[in-house]
């Protein structure tokens, strides 16, 4: 057992981070190709400038016309973005392996407060499974893999929780913990995650063709 | 006794047995070392049976009890007469590249990993008070 959970601690690692990188990687070569054969007159338009403004404009809380006609799920779909970062980055416990494989270290956030924030990251996940239910327009575009891929990120946060408090079957909610993060990570460019990437691409397209085409605002 | 009754009261005794027997574990005094050189330790101190592992290191004390000089092991000595943070200060120095938490995190997780027994995840250690 020590030598299969020294594999996932060690080279499982690298591979996840490898596939999660590389993925994404031939993704964005794949999609630069395909405008290039198809809508060439894009790249004629796109500007760095345009493109960084509407990320940014996006990235302003509320500040896109559509996050404050749907505050609600705005609101909780941005902090859940934020935590989905910001918690295992600043994890005391993910900083210290990091510190000893690599002798860099950063501030850590305090444990309680990662373990409530931990608790609103699966709190924001069960929303998001609810709305798909509720909500008609939509759960008619909702399949079985959308809720598939919200247990999957749900996975990781709640075996973190689990093993944090030690309360049950540390041993086995830790590997669950370790393997579930590389799960992630490995899907990203497989799934709808690698939105990830596209998700700045579209800002992109949508900033130059509104700002630098249309001279309007794309948010 | 009906069996759908009697399958719930082995249950509620089986679970009762199983809960008491955790309880009691949980409530034991572990051996654990002392985190007194930490400022502001953010776990308990690790469990660790001094006594099992003098016998698993077959009474060669120096096998944690090391001596490193210029970054080297020193073979054949040891160094029982010292606090482990005499020479592993908090932070990385020029004299001791090792800081104390990697230093205890590497003795012992490494040694586990090398043996294939013994635990290796942090809350195997580092069990809650």
């Amino acid at each position: 057992m020590n030598s299969f959970i020294a594999f996932i601690m060690g080279p499982m690692v690298w591979i996840s981070f490898i596939i999660f990188l590389g993925g994404l990687t031939i993704k964005l070569v794949g999609i630069l190709k395909a405008v290039r054969q198809k809508e060439p007159y894009i790249y004629s338009y796109v500007t760095l400038k345009h493109s960084l403004r509407s990320i940014g404009a996006w990235m302003i809380p509320f500040f896109p016309r559509s996050a404050r006609m749907s505050p609600v799920y705005y609101g909780i779909s941005y902090l859940f973005h934020v935590l989905l970062f910001l918690v295992p980055l600043f994890l005391a416990s993910h900083i210290v392996l990091i510190n000893e494989a690599f002798q860099i270290s950063w501030p850590a956030l305090n444990d309680q407060v990662a373990d409530w924030l931990t608790l609103g990251v699966i709190a924001a996940l069960i929303f998001f499974a609810v709305r798909r239910v509720m909500v008609p327009e939509v759960k008619f575009l909702t399949g079985a893999m959308d809720y598939v891929l919200i247990l999957l990120v749900m996975l990781p946060f709640l075996t973190g929780f689990l093993a944090y408090h030690q309360w049950i079957a540390y041993r086995w909610i830790t590997v669950i913990h370790i393997l579930s993060g590389e799960l992630v990570l490995i899907i990203i460019p497989f799934s709808r995650f690698s939105h990830m990437l596209t998700a700045p691409l579209t800002r992109a397209y949508m900033g130059s063709e509104f700002g630098h085409v249309r001279q309007a605002k794309d948010w | 006794m009906t069996h759908p009754f009697r399958f719930i009261l082995c249950l509620a005794v089986l679970l009762a047995a199983v809960t008491t027997g955790m309880v009691s574990y949980a409530g034991q005094d572990l051996e654990r070392l002392d985190s007194w050189a930490f400022e502001s330790p953010r776990r308990p101190g690790a469990v660790f049976p001094h006594d099992d592992h003098i016998f698993l290191a077959d009474d060669d004390c120096s096998v944690c009890h090391h001596v490193y000089e210029n970054g080297e092991l020193v073979p054949d000595e040891s160094s029982e007469d010292l606090y482990c943070s005499d020479c592993h200060s908090l932070k990385p120095a020029p004299d001791n590249p090792m800081p104390l938490e990697a230093a205890y995190h590497k003795l012992c997780r490494d040694c586990h990993f090398d043996q294939g027994e013994g635990p290796v995840l942090c809350g195997e250690c580092h069990v809650k008070e």
